[in-house]
C-alpha cells in the first residue's frame, strides 16, 4: 500500500491501474526499500511525500515514471535524429571546411609569415604602435615556450566562429529590429542559448555529427557566441536617434538607404561591441569545446584536469589569458576609434 | 497680389489611439480634447484644420506645446497619415500617392528643417549639406559645388570637412538650412527650426532665413512657439490651440483685433511698436494733409517712427511704397495702436 492509493480509488481509477503493471527496471530506492523489508507507507503525515511522479505511481502502476520523460525525451530525439541530420549535415558542411582550412592555413603558413601578418592586422585596425608591440611581444613570449601551435589553433577557430557569427548575427539582428513579432520570438531563444550550460548542448550535437568532424564544435562556439552581436545590433539600430531617423524619412530615402546610410553607421559603435563580446565568448568555448575534439589550448587544460598535471594546466591557462587580453584589447581600440569618429 | 495656393488643408483631422475611427465620430459631434481622453482614452491631435499656404510665402503655425503644431507640420509630408481630411500639394491629393510617389515628393518638392538638427553624425558637413541629393543617387563630386555655395551662403565657408559634433547649435543648423537649400525644394517646412538655439543666435538665423526668403521666394511653412519669432517671419500666421486653429491671417491684423481671449494673453507681453508696421495703422493718402514731418515706408515698423519723430505727438508723416503716396500717418493713431490689446478691441468698437 502506498500513500496515494486512496486517490486513484476515489477517483475510479483503480481498474485502469492494475490493467497496466509496470513492467520497468526497479529503481534504487526500490530496491532498498525491498532489501530492508519496510513498507514504503510513511508513517506520519511529516513524511507526505510529494505527489510526484514516482510516488504516484507507487500507487499505480499504469502512471508513467519520472524516467520515462527523459527516457521519451532521449527517444524522441534519437528518433528524428537521422532525417535531421540529413538536413543539418549538408547545411553545416561549410563550417568544417573554413575550420579545417583555417587551422591548415595557420599551422602551414611559417611562424615569420603568419606573426608578421597578424600584427599588420591588429595595426590596421588600431593604428597603435604601442597595441602592436604588445600583442608581438605576448605571441612570442607563446611561442617561446612552445605553446605557439595550440595558441594559434585556437585563434583560427576563433577568427572563422567569430566572423560567422558576425555574419549571421548582424542580418538577424538587423531583422529583430524592424520587426517587434520576430524580436518576441527571438529574445526567449537568445536567453536560453546563453544561460543553458554549454556542456548541455553539446550532447545533442555529438548524437548529431560525428566527433570527428570539426563543424561539431564550431556549431557549439557559434551557438554560444553569437548572442551578444545579435543582441548588441538590435539594441544598437534600436537606438538610433529618432530624429536622424525622421530627417531620413523626410528627405524619402528608401528603407534600404535609410538602413546602409543611417541605421548601421549609427549603430556601429553598439554592433563592434557586440563583436568584441562575440570574440571573448568563442573563446570561452573554444576551450569547453576541446571536450569534443577542438584543437588548442583547451586541450592543454583537459590534459592538465585529466591527468592532474598542474604545471601544464596553468601554463596553457596562462596562454588563454593572454589571447583573451590581446582580443580585447585589439577589439576594444578599434571600437574607441570608431567612437572617436562618430561622437554625436 | 494673387497668389497661388501651395498647400492648402481641408477638413484635417487627427486623433491618435487604437481605434481613431470611433473616436472620430465622437469628435465630430463635438466631444472635447479632454472628454475624449477620458471616456475615449483617446488623444485628440488635430480638429478640423483649414490651412492655405500661399506660394512664396512664409506661413507660421504658432502654438504653445503640446497644441499639435509639430503633428500638423508632419502631414504635410506624411510623416504622419491623418485620420481624415485632405492634403493638396499643388493642386494633387497627397493622400491618394504611392509609396513611390510620397518619395519623389519628399526629395524632389519639400524639404526640412529640424528642431534638433537630426544631421548625420558621420559624415562631414559637405556630405550632410549635399544629404537630399545623394539619396536621389548624385555622387559627391556631382552636389559638391551645389552645397559648398549654399554652406557659403549660410556662412560656413571653411566648415566642410568638420563634422557636425565639431560644430556649435548654431552652426550645425546652418548646415539644416543649408542641407534643405540644397535639395532645390520649392517648399521649405520648419519645425522650431530656431527653439533650440540661443536667443542672439536665434535673431541671426531669422534674419539670415528672411534674407534667403528675400532672394529664393520659396514656399516656407515654419513651427514656433514664440511670438514674437512668428510676428517676425510670417507672412500668413496660424494660430493653434488644443489642435484647432484659434485665429489665422495677417499677422498685423491678429496683433490688431485678437479673436479670442487666448491670443490677447498671448499678445499682451510684446513690444507692438517693433512688431507693427506703418501699413498696418496708416490713415488712406486722401485726408488733405499738408504738413509732414518726412516720408516713412509702409514697411517701417512703429519703433523706428518712433524714433524719427523724437516722441512729438503732434506730427504727421508721408507713407510711401517706393516713390508714391500710399497714406499718412498720425502721430496719434501710432499712439493708440500702442496701447495693449485688451483697451484696443473698445477702440476698434468705437471706431465702427
Amino acid at each position: 500500500m502506498a500513500t496515494y492509493d486512496s486517490l486513484f480509488s476515489s477517483l475510479g481509477l483503480k481498474q485502469w491501474c492494475s490493467e497496466g503493471k509496470s513492467s520497468g527496471p526497479m529503481s534504487m530506492a526500490d530496491l532498498l526499500n525491498k532489501n530492508k523489508g519496510e513498507s514504503a507507507e510513511p508513517a506520519s503525515i511529516w513524511e507526505l511525500p510529494f505527489p510526484s511522479m514516482d510516488a504516484l505511481n507507487e500507487s499505480c502502476a499504469a502512471f508513467p515514471q519520472s524516467r520515462e520523460l527523459t527516457k521519451g525525451l532521449e527517444q524522441g530525439f534519437l528518433a528524428i535524429k537521422d532525417s535531421l541530420s540529413l538536413v543539418l549535415d549538408p547545411l553545416t558542411q561549410p563550417l568544417s571546411w573554413f575550420l579545417d582550412g583555417a587551422l591548415y592555413g595557420m599551422l602551414n603558413t611559417p611562424w615569420w609569415i603568419v606573426i608578421p601578418l597578424l600584427l599588420a592586422g591588429v595595426f590596421v585596425v588600431t593604428k597603435s604602435w604601442r597595441l602592436m608591440l604588445f600583442v608581438g611581444g605576448s605571441i612570442v613570449l607563446l611561442a617561446f615556450i612552445d605553446h605557439y601551435d595550440y595558441a594559434m589553433q585556437t585563434l583560427a577557430i576563433i577568427f572563422v566562429c567569430a566572423f560567422l557569427c558576425v555574419l549571421l548575427g548582424v542580418p538577424i539582428g538587423i531583422s529583430m529590429a524592424r520587426s517587434n513579432a520576430l524580436q518576441r520570438m527571438i529574445i526567449p531563444v537568445l536567453d536560453m542559448l546563453q544561460t543553458l550550460p554549454p556542456f548541455v548542448y553539446l550532447i545533442p550535437l555529438i548524437f548529431l555529427f560525428s566527433v570527428t568532424e570539426s563543424k561539431l564544435y564550431g556549431i557549439a562556439i557559434i551557438l554560444y557566441a553569437i548572442v551578444p552581436v545579435i543582441r548588441l545590433t538590435n539594441l544598437g539600430i534600436r537606438l538610433v536617434d529618432k530624429d536622424v531617423i525622421e530627417a531620413a524619412d523626410a528627405f524619402g530615402m528608401t528603407p534600404r538607404q535609410k538602413l546602409y546610410k543611417v541605421q548601421i553607421p549609427l549603430a556601429l559603435p553598439n554592433i563592434m561591441a557586440g563583436v568584441n563580446q562575440t570574440i571573448m565568448m568563442s573563446l570561452a568555448m573554444v576551450v569547453i569545446a576541446s571536450l569534443v575534439s577542438a584543437p588548442g589550448l583547451g586541450v592543454l587544460v583537459l590534459r592538465g584536469i585529466r591527468n592532474l598535471e598542474l604545471g601544464v594546466g596553468l601554463v596553457s591557462g596562462l596562454g588563454i589569458v593572454i589571447l583573451a587580453v590581446i582580443l580585447d584589447r585589439v577589439t576594444k581600440a578599434s571600437l574607441a576609434r570608431i567612437n572617436v569618429s562618430q561622437k554625436q | 497680389m494673387a497668389k497661388n495656393i501651395k498647400i492648402s488643408i481641408r477638413n484635417l483631422y487627427k486623433i491618435f489611439g487604437p481605434t481613431p475611427d470611433v473616436a472620430l465620430e465622437h469628435v465630430r459631434k463635438g466631444m472635447g480634447k479632454a472628454d475624449l481622453l477620458e471616456q475615449q482614452r483617446h488623444v485628440l491631435g488635430l480638429r478640423d484644420i483649414n490651412v492655405d499656404v500661399h506660394d512664396g510665402e512664409i506661413t507660421v503655425i504658432m502654438g504653445l506645446s503640446g497644441s499639435g503644431k509639430s503633428t500638423l507640420i508632419r502631414h504635410l509630408n506624411r510623416l504622419i497619415d491623418p485620420t481624415a481630411g485632405e492634403i493638396r500639394v499643388d493642386g494633387e491629393d497627397i493622400m491618394s500617392y504611392t509609396e513611390e510617389q510620397l518619395r519623389k515628393l519628399r526629395r524632389e518638392r519639400m524639404s526640412m528643417v529640424f528642431q534638433k538638427f537630426a544631421l548625420l553624425p558621420h559624415k562631414t558637413v559637405l556630405e550632410n549639406a549635399g544629404m537630399a541629393k545623394d539619396i536621389r543617387g548624385h555622387t559627391t563630386s556631382d552636389f559638391e559645388a551645389d552645397a559648398r555655395k549654399w554652406l557659403a551662403r549660410v556662412g560656413l565657408e571653411g566648415n566642410e570637412y568638420q563634422y557636425p559634433h565639431q560644430l556649435s547649435g548654431g552652426m550645425q543648423q546652418r548646415v539644416g538650412i543649408a542641407r534643405a537649400l540644397v535639395s532645390d525644394a520649392p517648399i521649405m517646412l520648419m519645425d522650431e527650426a530656431f527653439s533650440a538655439l540661443d536667443p542672439l543666435i536665434r535673431s541671426d538665423m531669422q534674419d539670415l532665413l528672411l534674407e534667403l526668403q528675400e532672394e529664393l521666394k520659396k514656399t516656407i511653412v515654419f513651427i514656433t512657439h514664440d511670438l514674437d519669432e512668428a510676428l517676425k517671419l510670417a507672412d500668413h500666421l496660424v494660430i493653434l490651440k488644443d489642435g484647432e486653429v484659434v485665429q489665422q491671417g495677417d499677422p498685423q491684423e491678429i496683433l490688431l483685433n485678437p479673436g479670442d481671449p487666448y491670443i490677447v494673453d498671448f499678445i499682451s507681453d510684446i513690444n507692438r511698436a517693433r512688431v507693427l508696421r506703418v501699413r498696418s495703422v496708416m490713415s488712406p493718402s486722401d485726408d488733405g494733409e499738408s504738413e509732414f514731418a518726412g516720408d516713412i515706408s509702409e514697411k517701417d515698423n512703429l519703433e523706428s517712427v518712433l524714433l524719427k519723430s523724437e516722441g512729438d505727438m503732434s506730427l504727421s508723416f508721408r507713407v510711401v511704397r517706393g516713390d508714391q503716396q500710399v497714406g499718412t500717418l498720425h502721430m496719434k493713431d501710432l499712439a493708440r495702436a500702442l496701447v495693449p490689446t485688451a483697451a484696443s478691441a473698445d477702440r476698434n468698437k468705437n471706431a465702427a
